[in-house]
């Protein structure tokens, strides 16, 4: 893995100052226009609040129809405008409530957190990135670049990535246990190759296929193994089980656990 | 070691788990204990040579992306971007911006030529004929303007500063923050938004000035003009200005051109927010107040040199010290 091939995902590879190299998932635009959604309706109900808010505090009617709108609703239009994701992208570290529940979050594009001067040039640069109309420029922007920068990122280096919470899939088990009957059958110690390991490992860690399908792939591996070992079992999806069971010295610790008893 | 996958996590699970509850508790690390940091920092690089290890193994994507974005995160965390602090806007005021401004100076001139161009076209066009005007702007928002120029002097109703004042902070910050950024599209928003603007404040002088308001109208605008007129300007310039580091990119990519820009830029798009604030201010209460005309004359010719001293000397290294 010296030279990594250009990705094909949407993965960004970062590289810091001690040769350590990470990926990060840089988010495409419709996670991101739902976000945009999501922060559009936090700003209508702030407005509808400070509004109500107004109303109460003035004694005038929400429906009184004045002809001019208030001071406060103006100053609130202004702060929600333009100020919003500025404060909340340097306050809360590259996230919006919008981003924050679509786990997404802004960072320079060498992985560090984004700098106060970096909120503000993106989310100024959202009035050209929205023109003409409904953000096709930053649309077109984000299919020309391989980190989906609108121009307000390319402006300000930045990068809009996902931060799904990762979820490692439980070890593997045999299940049910491996009986001494079965282990009778094999060999006291079973070595297997890497590739053939790896390739048990990729059936037996899948849990979303459906059992049918685990048979038939187990029906194509299994008999490559089988001849390796000279021997075979009734179930290829039991018997490649077993194998691994075997291989990764699971045998020798059910033997060690028998023992005492 | 040929480990097997589920033995590797079993073995450094805790591990990640330990550098997981440290990063939890801050995103900044160095507000953590001392002996915390140094944990993490031992954390860290054991996790470094894990995802070598996991990525060489060929482990599954789940444990690879687990190890990605917790080296992530604490990479983040341990070369975090510098906090912004409140001495910035200090800085900002006293010397940054207009020495921002100054080193843009050529972009300075040009926008506002192409703001006072078109508004003395404007004036003049809208001073020989109403049909200049109204070529210009509907005829209703001429009448309008008319009108709301020929009895000022006398003071709002009571709360109508407050209000205006939030109406010139939304549209005038408004109106600068699109003619700065506009200035992405090679410079060509700015441009446009430039002599619009001329343009527009133009024909409703001109037209007012017709009307036989002039006077009023004048000291109106007179007191924050220094403020508004100019910082509209320094957006204008400021977008040109980045307009112009995408095209004139030298050595760099165009983007890295303007990243190279950005500071001032940001300076200046800031101190121009500022000084429009400020400006609302005294649109908003000073202008309209009942004050006799002579008296904002006089206030009038006070800021504007304020603001010229300001822009001028400001934040200039004493002759003394080393550049």
């Amino acid at each position: 893995m010296d030279d990594p091939p250009v990705q094909l995902d949407n993965t960004v590879e970062v590289e810091t100052p001690e040769h350590v190299r990470f990926r990060f998932h840089v988010a495409g635009p419709t996670r991101r226009a739902l976000a945009y959604l999501l922060d559009l309706v936090v700003r209508a109900g702030i407005l509808l609040i400070v509004e109500i808010v107004l109303a109460l505090a003035t004694g005038h009617h929400l429906t009184s129809g004045r002809a001019v709108m208030s001071g406060g609703t103006l100053l609130a239009l202004f702060i929600l405008e333009w100020v919003y994701y500025v404060a909340f992208e340097a306050a809360w570290n590259g996230t919006s409530p919008g981003k924050r529940a679509l786990h997404l979050r802004v960072v320079k594009a060498g992985g560090y957190p984004l700098s106060f001067m970096d909120a503000v040039l993106r989310n100024l640069l959202r009035t050209a990135d929205f023109l003409p109309v409904g953000y096709l420029l930053g649309l077109l922007a984000m299919s020309w670049d391989g980190r989906f920068a609108r121009l307000g990122d390319r402006a300000a280096g930045t990068m809009v990535v996902v931060e799904d919470p990762i979820r490692v899939a439980p070890a593997i088990s045999l299940d049910p246990p491996a009986t001494s009957a079965e282990l009778a059958a094999f060999p006291h110690r079973v070595i297997l190759p890497l590739p053939d390991r790896e390739a048990i490992e990729l059936l037996l860690r899948r849990r979303d296929l459906s059992p049918a399908r685990r048979e038939e792939l187990a029906e194509v591996m299994a008999p490559l193994v089988e001849k390796r070992l000279g021997m075979r079992l009734g179930d290829p999806v039991r018997f490649l089980a077993l194998v691994y069971y075997v291989a990764v010295g699971g045998a020798a610790k059910h033997e060690a656990g028998k023992g005492p008893a | 070691m040929n480990r097997t996958q589920d033995e590797f996590i079993a073995a450094r699970k805790p591990a990640w788990d330990e550098l997981d509850t440290l990063l939890a508790k801050r995103h900044l690390l160095h507000k953590l204990p001392p002996t915390s940091i140094s944990r993490a920092a031992g954390l860290y690089r054991e996790l470094c040579s894990d995802l070598m290890r996991a990525r060489a193994a060929g482990y599954t994507a789940d444990v690879i992306d687990l190890l990605d974005s917790l080296a992530a995160r604490t990479a983040s965390a341990m070369y975090s971007a510098p906090p912004y602090r409140w001495t910035g806007l200090r800085e900002l005021v006293t010397g940054g911006f207009p020495s921002s401004v100054r080193r843009n100076g050529r972009f300075l001139a040009l926008a506002a030529l192409l703001f006072i161009l078109p508004g003395l076209l404007g004036f003049f066009g809208a001073l020989r004929s109403r049909g200049f005007a109204v070529q210009v702007m509907s005829e209703e928002m001429v009448t309008q303007m008319e009108k709301s120029y020929a009895d000022l002097g006398h003071g709002r109703g009571d709360g109508a500063d407050g209000m205006m004042a939030s109406f010139y902070v939304y549209n005038n910050v408004g109106i600068a923050f699109r003619c700065f950024a506009t200035g992405i599209l090679f410079g060509l928003g700015s441009v446009f938004f430039l002599i619009y603007n001329g343009l527009t404040i133009g024909v409703v002088a001109g037209a007012v000035t017709a009307a036989g308001h002039g006077k009023n109208l004048f000291t109106f605008i007179a007191g924050h003009g220094a403020f508004e007129l100019t910082a509209i300007v320094f957006s204008g310039a400021a977008g040109m200005a980045m307009g112009y580091a995408l095209v004139h990119s030298g050595q760099r990519t165009r983007w890295a051109s303007l990243r190279a820009e950005a500071p001032d830029l940001f300076r200046m798009i800031m101190g121009a927010a500022l000084m429009l604030l400020i400006a609302a201010f005294i649109e908003g209460f000073w202008s309209p107040s009942t004050v006799l005309p002579p008296v904002k004359w006089g206030v009038a010719v006070l800021l504007h040199l304020l603001v010229l001293a300001y822009l001028l000397f400001a934040g200039r290294k004493a002759p003394g010290s080393n550049p």
